[in-house]
């Protein structure tokens, strides 16, 4: 009974900058924009969070840190995909290696130095619930403002006009642009968010979560926050449940191990990773077509049809 | 015009070959040419927190010790190709001592060895060894050994958590020394390892600490060098104990002992050695331990009892003096198997190859 709610208590951990990142990515890639950053804004976010947070004593100004990190460099991707018309896949790749360049070498004055970052408000009643008490109420304030952040993003996306500007310039970006859309505008918007959520994932992971900063500890989040999309189906709602899913995963090794059952480390450590083929290999054979049509085209006006 | 056949390619090579086995084989000890620079290339920064900074501290000695000049290279890619690269240069730069500082240069070391035979290179956890090249790595598990005794004494729970990277030789031998440590007063007392599969997760470690605690364990053995399990470990209100550099910093009421290296104790004489041309490497390498004053544990926390304490003074001199090995029969597997009978040691090569955890610890190698 401990184990499950003490397991259900650490899933956020692992599962909101998982979400957080995702999010930033689904509304990347509904505005037909293939964004593989994602590794790099939260570096930079997780660095950011860290200083800002080290320097002045406020999770929150970290965050806030992360945030503006992120959505400085989802800036420069967008600039260049959307304005410039570079290759998404090669400027998405170089912005990865920039943000990780960057972040370890600003980084490097506040490396491993522990601060007290954010942590749950107390709610003695509450968190001493059966099985759940952990989960919902042990956690930082900033879960919640993830959990807010999937309420919003998948209202904004469906009920409001720049929600529909996103999926138009997604499914086609030339009757968009014939209506009236500016598309480069729009993924602009959208490539800044992008990097604004991941960027506020990564300073999750290091302000939230590890209370520490070090080279290279978004460890390959990233690239698990781009596979998720995918298992999302391109909605924040099920973004919610497949990070839950995978931090589920992620959090029960080491509770096996501290268990200790003999759990085989290498095939517990590539789980996440079967996972993630599992689920894009289930996706591509949905028969619902729910990917953005456009998803990947780099759109010239010149081009249109 | 005459030309050499392709044909006699083979014989040509073969002829040389024998020429540089013959030139090689009177190169001994090793001399170098030219006055000493010495180059250290780490895989990322120096000041890292942990394995890079265990070693820049000495990095520090040498300059000051030695009449050399030092130089540096941070955040050099694990890749042959990459080291060979950062080796040429300071090569031309006038560098003759090389000191590679992470298993992931074995093989560009090895090859950059060859390439230049008259400089001396040093190899941190390295897996070659030649005429000018030394592998080194330290007896750690001696420390650990200690720290076990000093955990086991301050433990009610009599359950211990211990956290490491990778199921690998160098953490296993750390975590069973450890583990011999604290069955050596508390047979009855259980080691939990947790393996987090990375070597840098500060969230995953936290969470593995946590989990530990939760557990009932009520110190945290910390292989790893982020200080995400002291915090858990500072959170509740348990004993830490750290890796490579003195933790106290980061858990301030906890922190039972850290589990150091003093490479400078390796270096100094060892480079001061080659300096002066009376160098011979190790054909098995370098695995120095507390005899050498290579490895270490800072002061214990006040709450170790006095018995306790005199007893880890006897058991560190007897390492010194008598080198006394944690690795001393009987000692059983996990499983009660038995590695090694009544009175035997396990040699470097056995230790080297150490894949399994001890009887009473909890983990899994595989």
């Amino acid at each position: 009974m401990s184990f499950i709610s003490f397991w259900f208590a650490s899933i956020p951990v692992s599962a909101l900058p998982l979400l957080l990142a995702c999010l930033g990515l689904i509304l990347s890639e509904r505005s037909g924009v293939v964004n593989l950053g994602a590794e790099g804004y939260m570096a930079v976010g997780a660095m950011s969070g860290a200083s800002v947070t080290l320097l002045t004593g406020s999770p929150w100004l970290g965050v806030g840190a992360g945030v503006l990190a992120g959505c400085c460099l989802g800036l420069l991707f967008a600039f260049s995909v959307a304005v410039l018309k570079a290759d998404q896949i090669l400027s998405g790749l170089a912005v990865m290696a920039i943000g990780l360049g960057l972040s370890g070498f600003i980084g490097r004055h506040w490396v491993h130095q522990p601060f007290n970052g954010m942590t749950a408000p107390d709610l003695p009643g509450l968190q001493q619930l059966p099985l759940l008490g952990g989960l919902l109420f042990k956690q930082p304030l900033l879960a919640w403002v993830s959990i807010l952040l999937v309420i919003v993003i998948a209202w904004t996306l469906h009920r409001t006009r720049i929600g529909l500007r996103f999926t138009a310039v997604g499914e086609d970006p030339a009757a968009a642009d014939n209506a009236g859309i500016s598309v480069p505008g729009v993924q602009m918007l959208a490539g800044m968010l992008c990097g604004a959520l991941c960027g506020l994932g990564g300073a999750y992971l290091s302000v939230a979560s590890a209370h520490i900063w070090v080279d290279n500890m978004v460890a390959g989040r990233g690239w698990i926050a781009l596979a998720l999309v995918v298992f999302a189906r391109w909605r924040p709602g099920r973004a919610l449940i497949g990070a839950l899913l995978f931090g589920a995963v992620d959090m029960l090794l080491p509770r096996l191990q501290a268990q200790g059952l003999q759990v085989p480390v290498y095939l517990m450590g590539m789980l996440p990773y079967l996972l993630t083929i599992l689920v894009l290999v289930l996706a591509t054979r949905s028969r619902y077509r729910d990917e953005p049509a456009a998803l990947g085209v780099t759109y010239l006006r010149q081009d249109r049809h | 015009m005459h030309r050499l056949s392709v044909s006699s390619v083979p014989r040509i090579v073969a002829a040389l070959l024998l020429f540089s086995v013959a030139c090689f084989t009177q190169a001994e000890p090793f001399s170098l040419d030219g006055d000493p620079v010495v180059a250290f290339i780490y895989a990322s920064p120096a000041k890292d927190g942990g394995w890079n900074e265990a070693i820049d501290n000495a990095r520090q000695k040498v300059a000051d010790e030695l009449d050399v000049k030092v130089m540096v290279a941070e955040s050099i890619p694990e890749e042959a190709s990459a080291l060979v690269n950062a080796v040429d240069l300071f090569v031309r730069r006038g560098a003759n001592i090389i000191v590679a500082t992470t298993y992931g240069y074995s093989e560009g070391v090895k090859q950059a060895a060859e390439k230049y035979p008259h400089v001396a290179f040093l190899s941190a956890t390295g897996i070659y060894n030649s005429d000018n090249l030394e592998s080194f790595y330290a007896r750690t598990y001696e420390a650990w050994y200690l720290a076990g005794m000093a955990a086991a004494s301050v433990s009610n729970t009599n359950k211990l958590g211990m956290l490491g990277g990778f199921p690998v030789s160098v953490v296993n031998w750390d975590i069973n020394g450890f583990a011999l440590g604290v069955q050596s007063s508390h047979p009855e007392t259980t080691v939990n390892a947790i393996y987090t599969n990375s070597w840098w997760d500060p969230v995953r470690e936290g969470q593995s600490a946590q989990s530990l605690i939760e557990m009932g364990a009520d110190v945290i053995a910390n292989n790893l060098s982020s200080s995400a399990p002291f915090s858990a470990a500072e959170r509740n209100g348990n004993y830490s104990i750290g890796f490579q550099l003195d933790m106290s910093d980061a858990a301030p009421n906890g922190h039972l002992t850290s589990v150091v290296f003093n490479w400078d104790q390796y270096l100094v004489p060892t480079i001061r050695k080659i300096v002066e041309g009376s160098w011979t490497p190790d054909p098995y390498g370098a695995f120095p331990g507390f005899a050498e004053g290579v490895v270490d544990i800072t002061p214990l926390h006040a709450d170790v009892p006095a018995d306790t304490r005199a007893k880890i003074e006897e058991v560190k001199a007897r390492m010194i003096n008598d080198h006394f090995s944690p690795f001393t029969g009987p000692l059983l597997k996990q499983d009660g198997s038995e590695i090694l009978a009544e009175g035997a040691e396990l040699d470097a090569g056995q230790i080297w190859d150490m894949d399994y955890l001890v009887k009473g610890v909890t983990g899994s190698t595989r």
